[in-house]
């Protein structure tokens, strides 16, 4: 039986390595790529390991972005997609918590805004943040993108993970309904509040279109903005672009890195009768 | 009043979610539906006065638009046979990490992920390469067990299994995530009983672990065929939907016909036959859920 | 009933004081400017070209007019541009694409300046090549003035066709295909072109060079000229005759310093391109006018530089341009970005005229065409790739094709 698992654990590791190693090639690709000349780029076939070791793409990177206000503004977009995680959390909470009446048609409500392509209602949105005088705003790049579908369905599957017995007896014994959301529901959500960070984080980390339509100021542009400004004028230049997509995608794995390990903490049902 | 506070504190769990929603995107979703009866291009834009009301015309045209009807296919043959290649490789690789041993598993999550942060740039260049019909490394790969080269993103055939490939690829990490916690919330003793039942691994995965995470397979599930029915972002940078409209998705074609040229009446008319198909086969889903649910 | 309102109500405050908040705390962006508040010594200014911040400030000194400039990715200016038309709010002065004059014209986005050209003498039309002037005008409209310009010519390896007996690049059509014949003839994975099959341009050109002239009055029988279908089956006989390849292949700079495509067109970007990633062809390679056939008219593209409609400073945005049309500013933005100058007297400059790749491009610049300006112009180009998309890769009979798009075309232009 024992040894049986060994085999077992020696397939399934030599699976993922090989499995692992095929998967990632891009993105270890694309991290050396940055220490690569423009030309050593794009050479087919292409060289992993970079021929003539170089920094210049970051130094070019670093020397001709205005970085400062466009992390500013990033981090104040990934703030504020924070809160609208919390809004989506609550949503989620709510269908799937709760009975009450209109929930179906609310959910496919919900359901709905998922199902069209982004295109089709970007003018309809930006004449709506017009009409509400929120061009050229912050409030106005953020509103957009603060709900959304993905995360609250998300949530409304995880919820029927904790059992109904336990929001009953906090009931019982008296506590109010943010109360039980802030104080039982979100700590028991561990794992899938990991995911929704991570996820609401790359999309906000990310954000693009809205702030490039929003804005009629470069003093609202975002990295990501910046990041395609600096690859416009180097259309040919693939080695600063993987240089730039090397730079975005660090915080992005250190955020992962941290989130990780929180999805398979488990449910901890028993702690928290403390 | 305890009963009252009960009674209305859904709504305000919901509520601003809903609201914001209903501005930014059921709103706009209205606005657009009217539009798809509309003939609006740029020049409605400018001045709502030139936008005629045209009826179903959009719809009509959309119908006899052998582009079009080419698009629907490829957007069926893209969902059949991706969608439970994309479902099944996450679910299998959040499997494998969960018997491996932690640090293990920790690092190989993040492997796992990488391909759905690696900038897309980078995406069409190493995929580009492995495709490559005469120095791609799958071509030589090939070549070494005497199998003549294949022509990737050439052939109209192939090049839509190829975007496959490369999908399915991209889009592990995520589901691998939610099948992960998934597999987390299962309570031990479940398996504990089974043990001292004298399961074997087959019996537990079959009567255990996949009843008990159904929720999130529905999840993952209904997620993935909107977004293989809404498939883009592979097209586009790969194939630009050739050879000859062959990897043509609708998304695709609702970008290139209805918004590169400002045909907003003929796009959106486009995007609600695809909104169509996909609440059609969400909400068959919820119904199969249902039933499932009650027996 | 009464409480379930209630419970409404309060919900909707609720969430309506919560997204109060998240207005309330952030207003940095709220003193940007739109154009409908700017005052009478500020211009906005759209462009997708870069340092531009750092260029105006010479004009902002000579002026007084303080110059807000907003770079915008080229890859999405269509979107900003769409959403400036929905609702009305634009900059004063914006960068204008040449392939998008028309149909944004026809929408009413820009100001007709023909009026104001006399009072500004660096605005006079006889200042800038005649095909870009033309491009500027939509409808009898003057809807722009020439910035830079754009146009592709053949780059060749001065060795390889030397050895096919055309050192100085090939003169005509006939040459370069005796050319192109002799160097694919070297070998399995050599070829003697390479054609960018994306490009609706080229097609055009090799239209053009055969005689043919768009008549916008006669609409879609345009394509029934033999000059057009003759330009059609030599885009086939390339692939047909494998002097170009039809699979991506090996990526260009690549195949080009190897020898395997000894030829491409392509614009003025490519010299600093090349030099930088492949110096070490250096002197083995050069460039040439367009082959010959009837002409060697080649495309002509760049941008304009126009006033949004409603610009409330339009004596400031035409100052700024008259200042950037000013040839002497053509060539400080030459020296900045390598972009040629629209405006014909910059040539006369010895920064150009004495580069001899840039001076080719001078001379190509005489004798260019510029595409239709009629709104349709984009999909029949996209609709004119897929029809050569059929009969190179999927082998269809060019007549049967060309009919089909015709009929395509005509739809298009709804006659």
């Amino acid at each position: 039986m024992h040894q049986k698992l060994g085999y077992n654990r020696i397939i399934v590791n030599t699976l993922l390595f090989i499995g692992g190693l095929i998967i990632a090639l891009p993105f270890v690709w694309m991290i050396l790529s940055s220490f690569k000349t423009d030309r050593e780029v794009l050479n087919i076939p292409p060289t992993l390991l970079p021929e003539h070791f170089t920094f210049q793409n970051f130094i070019d990177l670093f020397v001709n972005m205005n970085f400062g206000t466009y992390l500013v503004n990033t981090l104040v977009i990934v703030f504020f997609s924070m809160f609208g995680l919390l809004l989506n959390t609550m949503a989620g909470y709510g269908f799937g918590k709760f009975k009450f009446r209109g929930r179906e048609p609310l959910f496919i409500l919900v359901l709905l805004t998922m199902m069209i392509p982004g295109q089709v209602t970007m003018i309809p949105t930006y004449l709506i943040l017009n009409e509400l005088g929120l061009t050229n705003t912050m409030t106005g790049i953020v509103l957009p993108g603060l709900i959304s579908a993905f995360n609250i369905f998300l949530i409304r599957q995880f919820m029927s993970t904790i059992p109904d017995g336990l929001l009953e007896a906090a009931r019982l014994d008296g506590a109010g309904e943010f109360y039980i959301f802030f104080r039982l529901i979100l700590p028991l959500s561990k794992p899938i509040l990991a995911i929704q960070i991570i996820l609401t984080f790359i999309g906000a980390w990310n954000s693009f279109l809205w702030p490039l339509i929003v804005a009629n100021d470069e003093s609202l542009y975002t990295l990501s903005i910046g990041l395609a400004l600096l690859q416009d004028q180097n259309v040919t230049n693939y080695g600063l672009q993987m240089a730039g997509a090397t730079f975005m995608v660090v915080p992005i794995l250190i955020i992962f890195i941290i989130f990780q390990k929180y999805i398979i903490e488990g449910f901890n049902v028993s702690g928290i009768k403390e | 009043m305890d009963k009252f506070k009960q009674n209305i504190a859904p709504y305000l769990f919901i509520a601003p979610a809903i609201i914001v929603l209903l501005l930014f995107a059921i709103l706009p979703i209205l606005i657009a539906f009217g539009i798809s009866f509309t003939d609006m291009n740029l020049l409605g834009l400018a001045d709502w006065a030139n936008i005629n009301f045209i009826g179903f015309d959009n719809f009509a045209r959309l119908f006899q638009d052998k582009a079009f009807i080419q698009a629907i296919g490829n957007t069926f043959y893209y969902v059949i046979i991706g969608v439970p290649l994309a479902v099944l490789a996450s679910f299998l690789v959040a499997l494998a990490l969960s018997y491996v041993s932690n640090w293990l598993s920790s690092v190989f999550r993040v492997v796992f992920y990488m391909p759905s942060i690696t900038n897309i740039v980078a995406i069409a260049v190493v995929w580009g390469f492995l495709y490559n019909k005469e120095y791609g490394l799958f071509n030589y790969m090939l070549s070494l067990i005497n199998v003549d080269a294949i022509s990737w993103l050439d052939n109209p055939a192939i090049a839509k299994l190829s975007l496959i490939m490369l999908a399915v690829w991209k889009s592990t990490g995520v589901s691998m995530l939610i099948f992960l916690a998934a597999l987390q919330s299962i309570p031990k003793s479940y398996y504990e009983a089974a043990d001292i039942d004298g399961a074997n691994g087959w019996q537990k995965l079959i009567n255990i672990t996949l009843p008990s995470m159904s929720f999130a397979t529905f999840f993952v599930i209904v997620t993935t065929l909107i977004g293989w029915l809404q498939f883009f972002e592979e097209p586009f940078v790969m194939t630009e939907g050739g050879p000859l409209g062959s990897t043509t998705s609708m998304a695709l074609f609702i970008y290139q016909e209805g918004f590169q040229y400002s045909e907003f009446g003929y796009g959106a008319a486009a995007s609600f036959v695809l909104f169509i198909i996909i609440i059609l086969v969400t909400v068959l889903q919820f119904k199969l859920r249902k039933s499932e649910d009650k027996s | 009933m009464k409480k379930k309102k209630l419970g409404w109500l309060s919900a909707i405050l609720f969430s309506g004081a919560l997204i109060l908040g998240a207005c309330s705390d952030d207003s940095s962006g709220d003193e940007g400017t739109d154009s409908t508040s700017s005052g009478d010594d500020t211009i906005q200014v759209w462009t997708m070209s870069a340092d531009f911040d750092k260029f105006v400030a010479e004009f902002e000194d000579e002026s007084g007019i303080n110059v807000e400039v907003q770079t915008i990715p080229w890859g999405n200016v269509h979107d900003k541009l769409l959403t400036a038309v929905a609702s009305g709010k634009g900059p004063d002065v914006i960068q204008i694409g040449t392939t998008w004059v028309a149909e944004f014209a026809e929408a009413g986005t820009f100001l007709d300046l023909t009026d104001h050209i006399a009072d500004y003498p660096n605005l006079n039309p006889d200042n800038f090549f005649d095909a870009a002037v033309e491009s500027t005008q939509y409808n009898g409209q003057t809807v722009g003035i020439p910035w830079y310009v754009d146009t592709r010519l053949l780059f060749y390896r001065t060795d390889l066709l030397a050895e096919a007996g055309y050192p100085e690049g090939p003169e005509t059509w006939d040459d370069f295909l005796d050319a192109a014949t002799q160097l694919t003839a070297r070998g399995d994975d050599q070829y003697g072109v390479d054609i960018s099959q994306g490009d609706p341009q080229f097609p055009f050109m090799l239209a053009w060079e055969r005689g043919f002239k768009y008549d916008e009055a006669k609409g879609s029988a345009n394509f029934e000229d033999p000059a057009f279908v003759d330009a059609v089956k030599l885009h086939n006989q390339f692939f047909k005759d494998d002097l170009a390849q039809l699979t991506e292949g090996k990526e260009l700079y690549q195949a080009f310093s190897d020898g395997s495509k000894p030829m491409f067109f392509s614009g003025p970007w490519e010299i600093n391109s090349i030099n930088t990633q492949i110096p070490e062809l250096e002197g083995k390679w050069d460039v040439h006018v367009m082959p010959k056939a009837e002409n060697n008219n080649s495309m002509i593209g760049g941008s304009h530089l126009g006033i949004f409609h409603n610009s409330d400073n339009v004596e400031g945005s035409l100052k700024f341009i008259d200042w950037m049309a000013d040839p002497e500013t053509q060539i400080k933005w030459f020296e900045n970005i390598k972009e040629l100058p629209a405006n014909t007297t910059a040539w006369e400059n010895p920064v150009l005229a004495d580069d001899p790749m840039i001076a080719t491009f001078g001379e190509q610049l005489e004798s260019t065409q510029a595409v239709p300006v009629i709104p349709e112009f984009e999909k029949l180009a996209q609709e004119l790739i897929k029809t050569l998309e059929q009969i190179n890769h999927g082998g269809a009979d060019i007549d049967a094709s060309l009919a089909d798009f015709r009929s395509e075309a005509a739809r298009i232009l709804g006659e």
